[in-house]
């Protein structure tokens, strides 16, 4: 055990600054407008050979640890990854399977499992997801969970449904919550199995589609300790948060972008609409929350990479102001377009679904205050592994 | 190229120096803030007393000197100047190392050394850098800024403040406005108008002495009840070439750095008095209302906890891009612009604690003193410039976007 750290370190180095202008080149080659366009039309949402490209580049390896045959890079750089995915929409499973899958299995402690399944994924071989929400009410909460495990010799066998999995109709690997006699558990489910049905559902997010899964006497395999998933996935939820956070800030910096540049080149009244205070302010407020969204998400991934005592704040902090912030960036970003920005073949609807999606999948602000005041130490402890 | 102690090594001689001149601080004074106990008091600005400042002066600059002779005063300055040339990192180990021990507070210097000094590193030439730095570091001199007129508060650009050249000296007439300090002032950092050529390309900055003949301060009353900034009449005030701060017609450059420090200064969350922002403070505060418990209450508070955190790593980024060797740019007017948001919703969220309390003093601890919060926030939103000129500069200056007209 690490003794506490007080203050995270926040320095950028050179090889952050290759990683940010590496990824963003790859997402401009392979992500433009127009090919997101075609892809989400498909079947998967996404191309696979980006998919692919990304692996090469090591990209699902990142924080894999070496031992498991990743890369052992930390959260910062993650967090680096995730603010380019989200400039570009990116619309592949990177997030399932790196700030959903990979967390949850480092999360666990269970040894056997990492050897096993991190490999694979850190290849990108394998793409995975987690599977926690349920279509019951209220949705949100683990206490919620109903799909049930029972064991069955040295194996076990899950039955229930699952919802709003982000890329469940993809993965290769599911990462599914379930009750046993001993309480919240982890399992492993892969989707070819007899006994598992997997759908992608309608989602409001065009580049991230979510699914819902069901489980008929499905083989499973138990990952870390019976009935000891509750901090495992309160840890997996808050480092999600914080890859989510980065991606929410990118998306919310690109919706900048676009104001900006069509503000100087739109002219009403004989002038540029950026000269009026009226425009020129409100992308002064945007830029505001998109540089407090850089910071709040690049704090919390900080303090992720050196087990700082302020990350449980943090991470909800990062989480609350960066839905936030990319929803209401995204929202005006249209308003500065005009009608133009309601058109269909304009993206500034993709960022503005994105942001309602995002801000909701874990969690929303309303739940992310109530958090902060309770971990600042308001209300009673809460257990986080 | 010497190499640098060790840290360690370092703070050892700095208890040392601290501990030999210093009592420290009783265990009591560090103890975390506990309802009831010491002073309720929360201020935005600060706003001693006269009499009580005048008395104060002396033993701060007592202090100052006691740092430079020992080699603290300017731990990552460059040596050439009387700085100790270490990383800055010292410099924040030090001066939380000094908060042990019962130092006089440095705030009455925010001006001197966090805005003037600065701006004399980076447009002063090597004789007025051999003069000022030392000394304001030293307190030997302390510094106020000049900026603001009766008719140039957002159009700052428009002062008109005359500076009229005679040979070697420049003859200074005119009137100065919400100068902070300026009744502590040694010497200010002064911008006039010096010829009739275009806009921004007119104006020239000088360093004046405040004890000349024809500089007059008068003290103005704030909407607090306190007096902490004031008017500055010039009157043909001699001020020698040599004093003359960066090219002539460039003193709306030095102005801009000037003030791109003090919205750094502004935007740092120490600034305003210890405590405001302090998140024990008001779950302390929440609790003794008997509150705790109300979903409401705590959801507020959530929302509030998170908007001054953002800002305050937000902060902590800018420092360590300062840390790192970068000067402050346009950009640090949004943490300013979102301290005093926070400043006022602070307001909205304490007065919606304490109900009638924050509207007549009942004589109960820790209640009305809020007031001054809700009382020095609209000063502090106008403060290094409204919103709405913070606003103005970012989208010409960060975002490029076109000038408003």
């Amino acid at each position: 055990m690490s003794a506490v750290r007080t203050r995270p370190d926040l320095a950028i180095s050179g090889e952050h600054k290759e990683l940010r202008s590496m990824v963003r080149e790859l997402m401009a080659d392979t992500s433009s407008s127009a090919t997101l366009r075609e892809v989400m039309e498909t079947e998967d949402g996404f191309e696979r050979k980006t998919w692919s490209t990304m692996a090469q580049l090591g990209l699902m390896a990142l924080l894999v640890p070496e031992r498991y045959e990743g890369l052992g890079q930390g959260p910062v750089e993650a967090s680096i990854v995730f603010e380019e995915m989200g400039r570009a929409l990116y619309p592949g499973p990177y997030f399932a399977s790196v700030a959903l899958a990979t967390n949850a299995l480092l999360c666990s402690g269970d040894g056997a499992a990492c050897s096993d399944l991190l490999p694979g994924i850190a290849a990108g071989s394998t793409i995975a997801t987690v599977a926690m929400a349920e279509a019951v009410k209220p949705w949100s909460s683990p206490n919620t969970v109903c799909t049930s495990a029972r064991r069955n010799g040295d194996a076990w066998i899950l039955d229930g449904s699952k919802s709003f999995v982000p890329h469940g109709h993809v993965a290769d690997l599911l990462l599914v919550t379930a009750r046993t006699d001993a309480g919240l558990s982890l399992f492993a489910v892969e989707p070819a199995e007899a006994g598992v049905e997997t759908h992608a559902l309608t989602s409001l997010d065009l580049t991230r589609r979510l699914a819902a899964v069901s489980f008929v006497g499905a083989r499973a395999r138990l990952v870390g300790a019976d009935g000891g998933a509750d901090p495992v996935m309160a840890s997996t939820v808050d480092r999600a948060l914080i890859a989510l956070a980065s991606e929410q800030a990118g998306g919310a910096a690109r919706c900048l972008e676009m104001s900006v540049e069509y503000s100087k080149q739109r002219e009403q009244f004989g002038r540029p609409i950026g000269s009026f205070q009226a425009i020129a302010h409100r992308c002064v407020e945007m830029l505001q929350r998109v540089e407090f969204a850089r910071a709040a998400s690049h704090y919390a991934a900080a303090c992720q990479a050196t087990q700082v005592d302020e990350l449980p704040v943090a991470a909800r902090v990062a989480a609350a102001y960066c839905g936030r912030a990319y929803r209401w960036v995204a929202t005006e970003n249209i308003q500065v377009h005009g009608g133009l920005g309601f058109t269909w073949e304009h993206d500034a609807h993709l960022h503005y679904r994105r942001s309602w999606a995002s801000e909701t999948l874990l969690g929303n602000a309303e739940e992310h205050y109530m958090a902060v005041a309770d971990r600042v130490g308001l209300g009673p402890p809460e257990e986080v592994a | 190229m010497t190499e640098n102690p060790p840290l360690q090594e370092f703070l050892a001689e700095a208890e040392a120096f601290l501990a030999s001149r210093y009592p420290r601080r009783e265990a009591e004074d560090r103890r975390p803030f506990q309802w009831g106990e010491g002073s309720d008091e929360v201020r935005v600005f600060q706003e001693p007393d006269p009499d009580e400042e005048s008395e104060a002066m002396p033993r701060i600059r007592a202090w100052r000197a006691a740092l430079w002779d020992a080699g603290f005063a300017w731990i990552s300055g460059p040596p050439e100047y009387g700085g100790r040339g270490l990383p800055r990192s010292y410099e924040a180990a030090f001066s939380s190392l000094s908060r042990k021990f019962d130092v006089p507070g440095d705030a009455a210097l925010t001006v001197s050394l966090g805005m003037i000094a600065p701006t004399i590193l980076r447009h002063a030439d090597e004789r007025q850098k051999q003069e000022y730095l030392p000394a304001l570091f030293r307190a030997d001199l302390i510094a106020c800024q000049l900026f603001s007129e009766p008719d140039a508060g957002s159009d700052l650009a428009s002062i008109r403040t005359r500076a009229v050249r005679d040979g070697d000296v420049w003859k200074i007439t005119g009137q100065k406005v919400w100068t902070s300090g300026a009744h502590l002032a040694d010497v200010g950092e002064i911008i006039c108008q010096s010829a009739p050529g275009p806009r921004h390309h007119n104006l020239t900055a000088f360093m004046v002495d405040m004890h000349a003949p024809g500089v007059t301060v008068r003290p103005l009353r704030q909407m607090t009840g306190g007096a902490s900034f004031n008017e500055v009449f010039l009157d043909d005030v001699e001020v020698a070439d040599s004093a003359r701060l960066g090219a002539e017609g460039e003193g709306w450059r030095v102005a801009l750095t000037t003030l791109s420090y003090e919205r750094n200064a502004m935007g740092h969350s120490a600034f305003g008095g210890a405590g405001i922002l302090s998140t024990d403070r008001l779950m302390q505060l929440i609790r003794h209302a008997g509150l705790a418990n109300d979903p409401l209450v705590k959801r507020r508070f959530g929302e509030l906890v998170t908007e001054l955190r953002v800002a305050r790593y937000a902060q902590e980024i800018t420092a360590e891009r300062m840390r790192a060797g970068q000067a402050p740019g346009p950009e640090i007017a949004l943490n300013k612009l979102a301290l005093s948001a926070n400043m006022a919703r602070l307001g909205e969220f304490v007065v919606g604690i304490l109900g009638p309390r924050a509207i007549a003093d009942t004589g109960e601890w820790g209640t009305y003193a809020w007031t001054s919060v809700v009382l020095g926030a609209p000063g502090y939103r106008l403060g290094g410039g409204s919103d709405e000129v913070l606003k103005n500069m970012i989208a010409e200056r960060v975002l490029g976007l076109p000038r408003s007209t």
